[in-house]
């Protein structure tokens, strides 16, 4: 393949995949021996005696060096055999591909596992395959199981490990074999929280320097991750466009798919110039999201950095008022209280907390500086204190979500960062009826009226 | 750096062989070992079964043919009834070698589509494996072969330092049928349960229980076209006879089995791109 420029590392040109379906294994016999048969005897080719099926037609487009590409498109659009040629274990019925670099892959659950052999001998017959010698595996191999941290199932055979181990085993290597180009078909969907949030952390710091084609279903991790993106459908390229253009589209056609054309036609006629006036009156809240959340401390597993000066040693969210307990349902005031130790004087301490929700947003946070600084609370040397934070929680569409808390002295613009951890709480919302956007609110009134002229 | 076409050909030149061979060869030694622990995994002797089979097995030769069969061998053979369960021994390592790799062979890629379908992985290497662990087995038989004819006889023979060289024409030659069956199972899967019948046959139309002298001249030279013959004769002939091996005879057989080698490793890289599609 002529090569154009060297800031291209995938280049694919009219490809096209077609599948042949027989209907009985014995007709791919024929087919395999009888045209070969009239050809050596000089007749033309016969019938066919499969159904031909093509799973990508013309499909071209360009990834640049660095750049991060996201495929998106409906069960069956031809996203995944695409990432399959371009990884090389299809092969192409027509078209050319270039790759440019070391590519590495995440193709459905636990890519080349070996059932039977254990997670450490996978570990190293993968990386093996990926590139690496046995001594390059042995020095990262620690690495690799503490990015997995499925524990002691490493000497156990992958036959027993979850869905969620698989993908962070196998995520876990492809991590860590210096790929120049990373494919990643939707592996994120089956870990949980805390692995996606890690995951994510990843992503973002492979972003930097090395090439990145991901696959998903999650409009938003589309939009959040990728620069740009194609929608494939019916194995045909639909769009390809800076990766909020395409994922919007790609939502209002699926949409129309699914309610009709009407779906987005009709626009919402806004009467509210009548209700405007009951907003100011407190009412409970019309609709009831019935989101059921309930948390984990996850302190003790929580992963960040400290400078040993000060450390938060607890974290609690409780419910004000009535009907205090673990489950919470959204729209309630509660109190989020930080505990934190000092070992040295701290003069301006700052307390805070971010929620995040999987894909590592940050939906909402705060810290103790905007309300403390006309009054400053003073810490001397192994002193406990503690930061206060009450709210109206508000109602999250389901998912984890996890708490980053941190502690720090000295003023917006000059602190130091004592102690910062990424999961203290994990978040676990269920049955919630949020449909659109990051977070819920209670809606005082919604209705619809008819103007009349 | 530059662009690379993840679909080029894949080269069917030997060179290309020996080159995969080199650069996987960690990957090779770990997963014979693997297949080879791997298939007593669980039971309570482990590896150890690798030893007690042929120990068995011989044992029972001994007990069958010795002291129920009484049985002589050919018209020639020798007077001791012992000698006959060494001589089917030779001939049941031999043919249980290449029985085991052929029968194996269809299923290698079909059992293992994980590395077809998800992973660039060196699909050439998966045959040479599973002769690798075939070949293992075959040479503990053979150790508790000689330490039998030791037992029974009180002597070896010094020809038998040539047993490798009679076995690596055989080893050449059911690599290449190997990688052959290995690509036809994935297409056609009634070649699994066809070879199952063919090695049967085959082990009776070898000269397994009788020595080759033992039929009739005109079925000798087509006796001659089975592959197992003359390695089965030959190592009798080093193993127990004592005699120097037909050198000749094998500088022909070698050559016949690179060819075949050549012709097994061509047809396996040129139909591999066509395996993610059927599985």
């Amino acid at each position: 393949m002529p090569m154009s420029s060297n800031e291209i590392a995938i280049k694919v040109e009219s490809l096209g995949k077609r599948f042949e379906i027989y209907d009985q294994p014995g007709d791919r016999l024929k087919q395999f021996v009888w045209p070969r048969v009239r050809r050596f005897v000089g007749q033309k080719s016969s019938q066919q005696y499969f159904q031909e099926f093509w799973a990508l037609k013309n499909v071209t487009f360009e990834v640049k060096k660095g750049q991060t590409f996201g495929v998106v498109g409906r069960n069956g659009s031809g996203k995944s055999t695409l990432l399959q040629i371009i990884c090389g274990t299809l092969n192409p019925t027509s078209g050319r591909i270039g790759i440019h670099g070391r590519v590495a892959a995440l193709l459905e659950l636990g890519s080349g596992f070996n059932p039977e052999f254990t997670g450490r001998e996978n570990v190293y017959l993968n990386a093996s395959v990926l590139g690496l010698s046995n001594r390059e595996i042995d020095d990262r191999f620690e690495e690799i199981v503490k990015f997995a941290d499925i524990g002691e199932f490493i000497n156990q055979p992958t036959k027993t490990y979850s869905s969620g181990m698989m993908v962070r085993l196998a995520f876990a290597v492809i991590a860590h074999v210096d790929a120049d180009i990373l494919v990643v078909d939707e592996a994120l969907a089956v870990g949980d929280a805390v692995f996606t949030q890690k995951c994510m952390r990843f992503i973002r710091e492979f972003q930097q320097k090395g090439t990145l084609l991901f696959v998903s279903h999650d409009m938003g991790a589309i939009q959040n991750i990728c620069e740009s993106a194609m929608w494939l459908s019916h194995g045909k390229v639909m769009q390809i466009g800076d990766s909020k253009t395409v994922a919007e589209a790609y939502l209002q056609h699926t949409l129309q798919e699914a309610y009709g054309d009407k779906a987005v036609l009709a626009s919402t006629s806004d009467d509210s110039l009548d209700t405007c006036a009951d907003i100011a009156k407190p009412s409970p809240a019309l609709l009831n999201y019935e989101s059921v959340l309930t948390y984990t401390d996850n302190l003790s597993n929580a992963k960040g950095w400290s400078t040993g000066s000060a450390e938060i040693i607890g974290i609690e969210l409780t419910k004000l008022g009535e009907g205090a307990g673990p489950i919470f349902i959204g729209g309630e005031v509660v109190c989020l209280k930080i505990h934190a130790l000092s070992s040295i004087a701290l003069d301006q301490p700052i307390l805070g907390f971010i929620l995040k929700d999987r894909l590592g947003q940050d939906l909402f946070g705060e810290n103790t500086l905007a309300f403390t600084s006309l009054k400053k609370t003073e810490i001397s040397a192994n002193q406990k204190f503690f930061g206060e934070f009450i709210f109206r929680l508000p109602m999250l569409p389901n998912g984890e979500y996890m708490l980053m808390a941190s502690v720090a002295n000295g003023t917006q613009y000059d602190n130091v960062q004592h102690h910062h951890l990424h999961n203290v709480l994990i978040i676990n919302v269920s049955s919630s009826k949020v449909r659109y956007g990051l977070v819920g609110i209670a809606f005082d009134k919604v209705k619809i009226g008819v103007i009349d002229d | 750096m530059h662009f690379q076409n993840p679909h080029r050909p894949q080269s069917t030149s030997l060179k290309s062989l020996a080159q995969s061979i080199i650069i996987h060869r960690q990957l090779i030694v770990e997963m014979i070992k693997r297949e080879v622990v791997g298939r007593y995994k669980g039971s309570a002797f482990g590896l150890a079964w690798s030893f007690l089979n042929p120990v068995l097995m011989l044992t029972i030769y001994t007990f069958v043919f010795s002291i129920v069969f009484k049985a002589r061998w050919g018209d020639s053979g020798s007077d001791s009834k012992t000698q006959f369960a060494l001589l089917v021994f030779v001939g049941m390592i031999v043919q249980g070698l290449f029985t085991e790799a052929l029968n194996r062979a269809p299923g290698i890629i079909l059992g293992n589509v994980n590395y077809v379908k998800k992973v660039v992985f060196p699909l050439e290497i998966l045959p040479i494996i599973s002769l690798g662990a075939a070949l293992f087995h075959a040479t503990v038989s053979l150790f508790v072969m000689i330490i039998g004819f030791a037992v029974i006889n009180h002597y070896l023979n010094w020809t038998m330092i040539f047993i490798p060289l009679v076995f690596a024409p055989l080893v050449i030659f059911t690599l290449g049928i190997t990688w052959v069956l290995a690509s036809l199972g994935v297409f056609v899967r009634d070649v699994g349960q066809t070879i199952g019948i063919l090695t049967t046959v085959l082990m009776f139309m070898s000269p397994v229980f009788y020595p080759v002298s033992a039929l009739p001249p005109k079925f000798q030279t087509w006796m001659m076209f089975n592959p197992l013959t003359f390695i089965i004769e030959q190592s009798r002939s080093v193993l127990i006879v004592g005699q120097t091996p037909d050198w000749y005879g094998l500088g022909i057989y070698t050559l016949v089995a690179v060819l075949v080698l050549w012709f097994g490793y061509a047809w396996f890289q040129k139909t591999r791109k066509g395996f993610a599609d059927v599985l």
